[in-house]
């Protein structure tokens, strides 16, 4: 049919060195549509994605079968030049998103390799800073942006060829809520002007009421929806579209005097403006607040990473810091020497692995871990360090529903011993783990509550909010 | 004072030629004629910071030689460092390379000089890793400290281990990453590649130039003499 955009027919593909892969996957996608693609961690929707854009099997390699048909072509008829001019990739990680380190580069790099000719650059790069409100992010280095402005250059650098079907991979992982809000708010008006929009995501909920079909994916098996009230009335259990109606009890608040770590008074450069807080042993602390508001540095602070300009930061002993990215945490040659670096005790480290479900895996290379059970190394390290206080930085950020179950069973467990602190924009995580938020907003700490029933509208409260700040800022397509 | 603008073309083609020159001209002589044209080169740039590094690392390693060399024991160390010295200006100048131009800016710079499509792809993706490798560096230097494994230099060789290891696992997964962000924007399109930060080669790169090849002629003559 013409009106189908994408086509897929009996689509396989396996992997050499792993079995997470798709079998027999069949589906259409039509012009304008709006497509969620989703399904537990490792069901195969990255791989979905790849044969789409053509890295399968160009870049990865492995056993592929099945037609994909794209805009009437066969996908493996079509050199990867030739696809991206039709498809844009937008992938989660700005290491794969970019090629150079300036914006300006990275926006003229396509064209360059195409071999438009100076003038119709310059003329494109116009139209495209127009279009996404991005003139003051022109000529700068891409590491030094905020993730909201770094996800505007990403959208800007995937359509300069004029390319109609978008693919994103998790596109909110690193997202506030406000700036994942004003994401939803872009692909409906992308869609609006003739775009074709495929999602891979865990979390959907700034796709409500847009989206036109959802593939969902179980082990590589396809389970397709034509409509978002069908996926909504699945039995499957996920993330959830409104966040806000949830019925998640709150923790009683079990924290003790004891004060792990606290700020006096503390400011540092133009980050942070005069930050009192103390943290509690017994007390989950979840810090939110937008991209780029210091929530990163007051951990930094924490950790004496950094120094404050004034005021006072008291630690006992330096906390554990969990990073998002666990492949920087890991040094020992097995999951057992990697834990002996950091308790000396055979029988305390296996009992430990044992609670985490990471007993049959200890004498396998860290590196060899999948990325939950990394994450899982990272939190048997956490508990074994008995240090005072344990810093989360965004941990559910990619997760599935189970996985962030997981995680937040984890976090209770650890709460017995030491203070908690949890950098997260997961409202669904925060719900289910704080006992105290607090949100933090161009530097200064604007509130700091116990999280309770009472308060559980103050919370509302602040993402509202973020996503008011992001939204009305004048966005054009 | 008017700093310097050189085309990177320049700074290529003099790192590609002045290496091999080594064959060809007496050592000493072109060693120092290197040291001087690099420290000319990164003054006229307004490159004070990369030219005292250089001058630094250079006559430091020229003192461990003056140290060793006189000793049968440690003459090997001598010969180690008199074949790294070598390299110093060059690698100054390499360094200006990577810091100064973009990855756009590199690749075009190399189209411009004819070098074969594959290999300017290969060139780009390993200028591009450097400040990649330097950021990840700085994360896992972080996090030992945090871990409390710190480098001592009782352990070396454990030490080392720490903080190469994670890297080593990590250039696969970059790899990836890289060529797939290459892939996706088109870096295999077989016509020509054009270049919005094209610069026309001016007098002065061919100044440059001229003053290093008259450098290297000026070898030739000396070995003559």
């Amino acid at each position: 049919m013409e009106t189908n955009l994408i086509v897929a027919n009996n689509l396989s593909f396996n992997y050499e060195a792993s079995k997470e892969g798709i079998s027999d996957v069949n589906f259409t996608v039509g012009k304008g549509e709006i497509v969620l693609l989703t399904g537990n961690s490792g069901c195969g929707k990255s791989t979905l994605l790849k044969c789409l854009n053509g890295l399968i099997p160009t870049v990865t390699e492995g056993e592929l079968s099945g037609k994909l048909t794209i805009k009437g072509t066969d996908s493996t008829d079509m050199k990867m030049h030739q696809l991206n001019k039709i498809v844009g990739s937008v992938f989660q990680n700005p290491r794969s998103q970019f090629f150079t380190e300036n914006t300006t580069a990275e926006l003229v790099f396509s064209m360059e390799n195409y071999g438009y000719d100076k003038a119709d650059m310059q003329k494109r790069l116009k139209e495209l800073s127009d279009a996404f409100g991005i003139e003051k992010l022109m000529d700068r280095n891409i590491f030094t942006l905020s993730s909201g402005e770094r996800q505007m250059i990403a959208l800007a650098s995937v359509v300069t060829m004029k390319q109609k079907i978008l693919l994103f991979d998790e596109p909110s992982a690193n997202l506030d809520y406000g700036n994942a809000m004003l994401l939803g708010q872009i692909i409906q008006k992308m869609k609006n002007i003739g775009y074709t929009i495929i999602i891979a995501d865990h979390r959907f909920f700034y796709l409500n009421g847009i989206i036109d079909r959802v593939l969902y994916l179980d082990s590589g098996k396809l389970k397709l929806f034509c409509s978002e009230a069908d996926f909504k009335n699945c039995k499957y259990d996920t993330r959830s579209f409104n966040v806000f109606s949830l019925d998640i009890p709150c923790h009683k608040n079990s924290a003790c005097k004891n004060t792990v770590s606290s700020l006096k008074n503390v400011s540092f450069k133009n980050i942070l403006k005069d930050i009192n807080l103390e943290l509690h042993k017994g007390e989950v602390t979840v810090l939110v607040g937008p991209n780029g508001a210091g929530k990163t540095t007051i951990a930094k602070l924490l950790c004496k990473t950094y120094k404050p300009d004034s005021g006072v930061v008291d630690t006992d002993d330096l906390p554990f810091f969990i990073m998002q990215d666990p492949d920087y945490q890991l040094f020992g040659t097995s999951v057992i020497n990697e834990l002996t670096l950091v308790k000396d005790d055979l029988d305390s480290i296996k009992a430990c692995l044992d609670k985490l479900g990471l007993l049959p895996y200890m004498h396998k290379h860290p590196f060899d871990l999948s990325g939950g059970q990394k994450q899982r190394l990272q939190i048997a390290m956490a508990t074994l360090c008995e240090k005072p206080l344990i810093i989360f930085d965004e941990p559910t950020s990619g997760l599935d529903v189970y996985s962030m179950h997981n995680v937040v069973e984890e976090i209770l467990k650890l709460k017995e011993k030491a203070g908690v602190l949890v950098i997260s924009h997961d409202y669904e995580f925060i719900r289910h783990v704080a006992n105290r938020v607090v949100f933090l907003d161009e530097g200064t700490i604007k509130d700091n509550f116990i999280l309770s029933k009472d308060s559980i509208s103050n919370l509302n409260n602040i993402f509202m909010h973020m996503q008011e700040e992001r939204c009305n800022e004048k966005v054009k397509d | 004072m008017k700093v310097l603008k050189v085309n990177p073309v320049v700074l290529i083609i003099i790192n590609i030629i002045a290496p091999s020159m080594y064959v060809f001209l007496n050592g000493k002589y072109l060693q120092v004629f290197l040291l001087i044209f690099a420290g000319a080169l990164l003054a006229l740039m307004g490159r004070f910071k990369s030219l005292i590094a250089m001058l630094a690392v250079y006559f430091s390693m020229m003192a461990i030689y003056t140290v060793t060399v006189g000793s049968d024991k440690f003459k090997f160390i001598a010969l180690f460092f008199i074949v790294l010295v070598q390299s110093v200006p060059c690698l100054s100048l390499a360094s200006i390379l990577v810091r100064k131009y973009n990855s756009a800016q590199l690749l075009s710079a190399l189209e411009t000089i004819h070098i074969p499509r594959v290999l300017v792809i290969a060139i780009t993706i390993t200028l591009k890793y450097i400040p990649t490798f330097k950021r990840e560096f700085s994360y896992i230097l972080e996090s030992m400290r945090l871990r409390g494994i710190s480098f001592t230099w009782k352990h070396p060789i454990k030490s080392f281990q720490y903080f190469i290891v994670p890297q080593l696992f990590r250039c696969a997964a970059l790899a990836e990453e890289v060529t797939a962000a290459g892939y996706v924007k088109g870096i295999d399109v077989p016509t020509k590649r054009t270049s919005f930060f094209e610069e026309k080669i001016r007098i002065l790169d061919i100044a440059v130039l001229f003053v290093f090849v008259i450098g290297l002629a000026g070898g030739f003559l000396w070995k003559q003499i």
